[in-house]
């Protein structure tokens, strides 16, 4: 067993709008362990972004606030530290990548002095060392010029070449966790696969955790050791990832590996999952995620399915599986 | 960029010569005789021919407006016909009061205004925001002639700090310029509270804050750098017009400034004095653009000069 490094106990962060009070993340455990790559798996608005800003407590200036829970970092409940304190852990020990390169980089400021500046405030690095550094990570992460690309500006690179200035950033003071939110959804398939392998490469080097969000499952498949999937902001499946590609339970998660392509089954159309994530302000009782499920049966509309371990190492949210549960009600 | 700089001096020429064509027609549209107001009222029916020959108003205008282009460009721009003084001269003495004073303003209202615009966008909703977008609103809606006879009754009559008008000192500039400054301060205040905001607002902002860097690093270099593009457009039209000079600060502070040397010439029908003004005020707006344009360059990488 690998020391745990962030463990996340029953997160809740509200958005609070003019509408009513959204529960973005509503309980969300999830224990990342040291170098281990966890992929965060879900659809849009289903909660995933929004636990890693609140991991970072990158919420300002949005209306979400966290409202419960705690986040423990190497033993640190960050949710308690000062910002002080949590200004010197953010881009140090944890660092965050984002899905938009070409809108992450500040336009008016160079490459180098963008990179430096995260250089100098954790790692003490000034003047000649720290330019140094910044070259040897762009060297790192394969940009070649790496002496002219730290005098250059955002706009005279490609998107995928930002996103590799961005996990130089992120990398330069060799963070424990790396938080990457969709970091190759807006890259062109080719740059996808090789920001991926980059990132395996660094975090086995560096023994740094990843914390990685997608919706897409290949990028999982390629890069996780162990998968946590949300609905409607909750948990409802986690395992191995080679448990979860071959022994799914969650009707939603076969519902999404059914999605997938698969080159050797001939199929005419490809699954998909009907329906659309409910309204955050009108989620229904019982298992949110019952109106779109195939399995569905009348008590999943009544009784909210706790987060249970079905397997070795394999936890599911789903009455299905929990006959004994479902005989006492 | 060297070459773009000359590129866009060469390029005042051709707009100074359509600017000249307008100034004069409108000159001319203006209504009442010139040659009556020379003349004097008394005068006959006579002296007024005369007058008018002598100043070669009687010439069809396409010979008025070549003989004022030719001699503008020998650098003799006419004499007025008030005081009968060189144009140059009469504006020449009006001129550094007005651009010092102009100076003044703006580095007060650039002081002021970023500040504030910087504080409400970043404390957007709290008090301090309140706090400045009120003192924004007073600086727009109070009228600059009420509030220099405030600044004369306080910091002049009371406390007797700076003179009460004129120009003797550096003191004679503090209160028109604050006068002056006021409005202009709010307005950029307010340009930079709301493009601040915008900015905050953009992923690499964040991208500052997982970084770990202070929120002061974050506003005031990662955010301030990015808004401050429109703001400097805003600015250098503020400047521009400051440097026309004020009719009303120029009168509650009895100022020896351009706006009254105006306003004069115009109920004067002084039209060389009026056609050199406006010339000066269309050179002064090309210029400031050209250097609004050059700043551009120097914040914004992404526009380069070639």
């Amino acid at each position: 067993m690998r020391d745990k490094l962030l463990t996340i106990e029953n997160l809740k962060t509200h958005f609070f709008s003019d509408d009513g009070i959204v529960p973005a993340v509503d309980g969300v455990n999830i224990t990342i362990k040291k170098g281990e790559t966890v992929g965060i798996v879900g659809e849009s608005g289903c909660g995933k972004s929004v636990t890693s800003l609140s991991v970072m407590r990158l919420l300002k200036d949005t209306p979400g606030r966290v409202v419960g829970g705690s986040i423990q970092f190497k033993g640190k409940d960050l949710l308690s530290l000062s910002d002080r304190e949590m200004r010197n852990i953010r881009g140090n020990e944890i660092a965050m990548i984002f899905q938009e390169p070409m809108t992450s980089l500040n336009p008016v400021l160079t490459i180098g002095r963008q990179i430096k500046e995260a250089v100098g405030l954790h790692l003490g690095l000034e003047g000649k060392k720290a330019h140094e550094h910044v070259i040897e990570m762009l060297k790192l992460v394969g940009i070649p010029r790496a002496e002219e690309i730290v005098n250059e500006y955002p706009h005279q690179l490609s998107g995928g070449m930002r996103q590799r200035v961005m996990i130089a950033m992120a990398m330069s003071c060799k963070p424990k966790l790396l938080i990457a939110d969709e970091p190759t959804t807006a890259l062109d398939v080719t740059i996808q696969a090789q920001i991926l392998e980059l990132m395996k490469k660094l975090s086995a080097e560096e023994e740094t955790a990843i914390m990685l969000i997608t919706h897409d499952l290949g990028v999982v498949a390629e890069m996780c050791d162990r998968v946590v999937v949300m609905y409607a902001g909750k948990v409802v499946e986690e395992a191995d990832i080679y448990e979860l590609f071959e022994n799914p339970k969650h009707p939603y998660t076969k519902g999404l590996l059914q999605s997938i392509p698969k080159l050797r089954e001939k199929k005419n159309r490809l699954g998909s999952i009907p329906g659309t994530v409910p309204n955050p302000l009108e989620r229904p009782p019982g298992c949110k995620f019952a109106p779109r499920c195939s399995e569905v049966f009348d008590l999943c509309r009544e009784v909210e399915p706790e987060l249970l371990p079905v397997g070795a190492d394999h936890q599911c949210r789903c009455l299905l599986y929990q006959r004994d549960l479902v005989k006492e009600a | 960029m060297f070459q773009y700089f000359i590129k866009r001096l060469a390029g005042i020429i051709p707009i100074l010569m359509i600017v000249s064509i307008f100034i004069f027609l409108f000159v001319h549209m203006i209504p009442g005789d010139p040659a009556r107001l020379v003349a004097g009222q008394d005068a006959t029916q006579q002296d007024v021919e005369s007058v008018r020959k002598q100043l070669e108003l009687d010439k069809p205008l396409h010979q008025q407006y070549l003989s004022f282009v030719t001699n503008m460009i020998h650098g003799d721009f006419g004499h007025s016909l008030k005081t009968k003084r060189p144009v140059i001269e009469e504006i020449q003495s009006r001129f550094m009061p007005t651009f010092w004073l102009s100076v003044w303003s703006m580095v007060w209202a650039v002081l002021f205004g970023l500040l504030i615009g910087v504080v409400s966008a970043s404390k957007r909703n709290k008090w301090q925001d309140y706090a400045g977008m009120f003192g924004a609103v007073a600086g727009i809606s109070l009228p600059s002639f009420w509030m220099g006879l405030m600044l004369i009754q306080l910091f002049s009559v009371k406390l007797g700090w700076f003179p009460t008008g004129g120009l003797d000192s550096w003191k004679s500039y503090v209160l028109p310029s604050l006068t002056l400054g006021a409005g202009v301060a709010a307005v950029i205040a307010r340009f930079t509270r709301s493009s601040l905001m915008d900015i905050l607002k953009e992923d690499y902002i964040r991208t500052g804050r997982a970084k770990g860097l202070h929120e002061r690093k974050v506003v005031w270099d990662h955010g301030l750098k990015n808004a401050l593009i429109p703001v400097v457009t805003m600015t250098g039209l503020q400047f521009g017009f400051l440097l026309g000079g004020s009719i009303v600060i120029e009168t509650v502070f009895g100022w020896p400034g351009l706006g009254r040397l105006l306003v004069d010439s115009v109920s004067f029908r002084d039209y060389p004095v009026i056609q050199s003004l406006m010339l000066l005020f269309a050179l002064e707006f090309i210029i400031i653009n050209l250097i609004v344009d050059l700043l551009y360059g120097v914040m914004n990488p992404q526009i380069r000069y070639e």
